[in-house]
């Protein structure tokens, strides 16, 4: 059963970060502006739900399937190593150190409102 | 439309099995010390295989776009998570475990840069010893 849940939640994340990863190529921005919104906004989001919800089930859901489907590691490395071989130091860092910084903020904003 | 909704399906399926993957390994990796052992796991096994995939396994087996998008976008983003590690560092922050904090931010941080880097160099080197094999037959 918790399985299923997890999937869920996860294939709900993972869709709506596909939908938003769209927007990346339709934007002038040469930055991985989106990546970063998603997993800044998935951490606050993550927070929040940490904070308020005390169902188990729901819980895995909304976290662990959710959030956790949202936000990507995978994507944020890739990008990262991509920079770096494209010799784009200053972008790679800034974009390592403003999704590191914030994501992590984030947490901690959404666990404490 | 049609298309739009095979898309929805092929990264409902990727993440599926993707996101249950990471949570049978935090179950495996479960240990009284509290050290989220799960999550780094999988953030540094997808961070690795990602670019493999990309640089190298898409060419090497023909694979296409839907297959790439089901395995990079469904299974390997939603296996990989960013806010369970933010999760996971409060936790220890928390707890009052500094050496755990510390150890578990650096291998998760430089760690997984690391092992997108060597993702990229072994997708290179195999790509490379292909083509050297396929120069050879001709």
């Amino acid at each position: 059963m918790n399985f299923l849940i997890v999937g869920l939640g996860a294939s709900l994340g993972a869709i709506l970060r596909n939908e938003l990863t769209f927007l990346q190529s339709k934007i002038k921005i040469d930055f991985p502006i989106i990546t970063l919104l998603i997993n800044i906004f998935g951490a606050l989001l993550l927070g929040i739900f940490t904070a308020q919800i005390h169902n188990g089930a729901l819980l895995l859901l909304l976290g662990t399937g959710f959030c956790g489907g949202f936000t990507t590691f995978g994507t944020l490395n890739m990008e990262l190593s991509q920079l770096w071989f494209q010799r784009r130091f200053v972008r790679c860092f800034l974009y390592f150190s403003l999704t590191y910084i914030f994501g992590i903020l984030g947490f901690v904003i959404g666990i404490q409102i | 439309m049609k298309e739009r909704g095979k898309i929805f399906l092929l990264v409902l399926i990727g993440a599926f099995i993707g996101s249950n993957l990471r949570y049978l390994e935090s179950l495996i990796f479960k240990s009284a010390s509290g050290f989220p052992l799960g999550t780094l796991v999988a953030n540094l096994t997808g961070a690795f295989f990602l670019p493999f995939l990309i640089h190298y396994l898409q060419d090497r087996y023909n694979l296409s776009s839907r297959v790439i998008l089901t395995l990079s976008t469904g299974l390997l983003g939603s296996y990989t998570t960013f806010s369970t590690f933010t999760a996971d560092s409060y936790r220890l922050y928390q707890s009052g475990n500094w050496m755990f904090l510390i150890l578990y931010l650096t291998m998760t941080i430089l760690g997984g840069f690391i092992v997108a880097i060597l993702g990229n160099y072994l997708a290179a080197s195999r790509a490379f010893s292909d083509y050297v094999k396929r120069e050879r037959v001709k």
